[in-house]
Formats: structure tokens, C-alpha cells, sequence
């Protein structure tokens, strides 16, 4: 994993991309038990050099695959990981980008999405494995009501989550939010 | 729940805090393993022959 990011430090060096940090399952390993996972999701602003509004992965693309590193369906395979560039797709992945948390693993310099960003962007993608990484979360006692509530405020998750915890959390408990 | 079961999920639990308390780098290099097992059973004859008998 150190290669990897090592790879990916040198691309934000070299101005490919800019801010990048990691998500989904390794990167709430951050913060949880290790996830078993076959992948790396790597949340990154690109370089935009027109100004257009179009967000292309070519840069990045045209630097790996020109220095070996081959690809298999949506993933570039750096030192053995799956790796998933993902461009930001909305205000939340934006600001999940902008308040990752700065890490290290081994001495490579890293940042991770923050969990409670990570438990909203679980929220909005809402598969059964996005609402059991945030039961996950919950039962870690790892998010933080007073971060949480303005995110999902802000992003037009408060309905969603409110669900959620009807669906998931209130069988044992009288409110979801009382769980965090 | 009987004693025997609150024993287990006790355990399970300290367990889990056990490896969230692990540092990050610790942490990664239990999900490379995990993720090494997974290639390994994905990639087993045993698994291909039960999905060429769908």
C-alpha cells in the first residue's frame, strides 16, 4: 500500500492531480476494523487546465499507463491495488475532499475522508453494503453527531438519514441519533 | 441470550476494538492479507468448477 501512495504522491507532485484522499472501505478502515477489499477509491480534484467544465481522468490515464502501469476495467493497477479515481461528483464529495484528514502509513504522507463525511457519502450511494459500513460506524461509537448533522443538513441527507435509522437503528434504540 | 453467547459476542467485540486501535499502517497491512485470501479463493479450481456447474 506504501508503493501505492507513494505513486499517487508523486502524480499530486508532478500537478496531475491535486487533492486527493482516500474513501470507501480502506478508508473507513482508518477508522474501523480492517474491511476486506479488493480496491482502492481515491477521491481526487484534477488539474483543469482550459477551464472546462468536463472532469477527464486522461491526465492521470495518460501518466500511469505511460509509465507500465496497466488497467483493468475502471481501475489502474498500482503495485498490486485496484486503484479507482473518482472526481468529485457533487458539493459533498467536494468538501469531504477538502476536510479529508492528513495521515501516514509508513512514512508515506496520506489523507483519509473523514467518517463522518464517509458515513454521508454511504448514505447517498445507500447499497446494503454502504448502510452496513455505517451501522459499522455507529456501533464503533466513531461519528460525531456535532460533525454529522451539519454535513447531512448541508447535503439534503437529514430525510435519508432519518430512514435509515428507522429502518436500522431504532429496533433497539428509541432514536438512530442517540446511538452516536 | 445465554451465557456461552454473551461470552462469544463479548469476545468478538474486544476483538474488533483490538484491531481499531491498531495504527493505520498495522491496519493495511491486515487488509493486504485479506485482500491476498480473497484473490486466493477467488482464483480457486474448487470455486471455477462450482460456477461452470452453476
Amino acid at each position: 500500500m506504501k508503493a501505492t501512495l507513494e505513486v499517487i504522491n508523486r502524480m499530486q507532485a508532478e500537478g496531475i492531480i491535486r487533492k486527493y484522499a482516500i474513501g470507501g472501505a480502506v478508508g473507513a478502515t482508518f477508522y474501523l476494523e480492517p474491511l476486506a477489499t479488493l480496491d482502492i477509491d481515491i477521491f481526487v480534484s484534477l488539474k483543469d487546465p482550459h477551464g472546462s467544465p468536463l472532469v477527464t481522468l486522461t491526465p492521470i490515464y495518460d501518466y500511469l499507463t505511460s509509465r507500465g502501469y496497466k488497467t483493468e476495467k475502471e481501475y489502474l493497477i498500482i503495485d498490486g491495488w485496484l486503484v479507482q479515481f473518482l472526481p468529485p461528483s457533487g458539493a459533498l464529495d467536494e468538501e469531504a475532499l477538502q476536510q479529508a484528514v492528513e495521515t501516514e502509513v509508513n512514512g508515506a504522507r496520506t489523507w483519509v475522508i473523514t467518517a463522518e463525511h464517509l458515513a454521508a457519502i454511504a448514505l447517498r450511494t445507500g447499497r446494503a453494503k454502504d448502510f452496513a459500513r455505517i451501522l459499522q460506524f455507529v456501533e464503533a461509537g466513531v461519528l460525531d453527531a456535532a460533525k454529522l448533522d451539519p454535513i447531512l443538513r448541508r447535503h439534503g441527507l437529514l430525510e435519508k438519514w432519518e430512514q435509515f435509522g428507522i429502518k436500522f437503528l431504532r429496533a433497539t434504540e428509541p432514536s438512530g441519533r442517540e446511538n452516536l | 441470550m445465554s451465557e456461552w453467547m454473551r461470552k462469544v459476542l463479548e469476545s468478538k467485540r474486544a476483538a474488533r476494538q483490538r484491531l481499531r486501535a491498531l495504527s493505520f499502517s498495522e491496519k493495511l497491512k491486515l487488509l493486504e492479507k485479506l485482500r491476498d485470501r480473497s484473490l486466493a479463493i477467488a482464483q480457486s479450481p474448487l470455486r471455477k468448477d462450482r460456477r461452470s456447474k452453476g
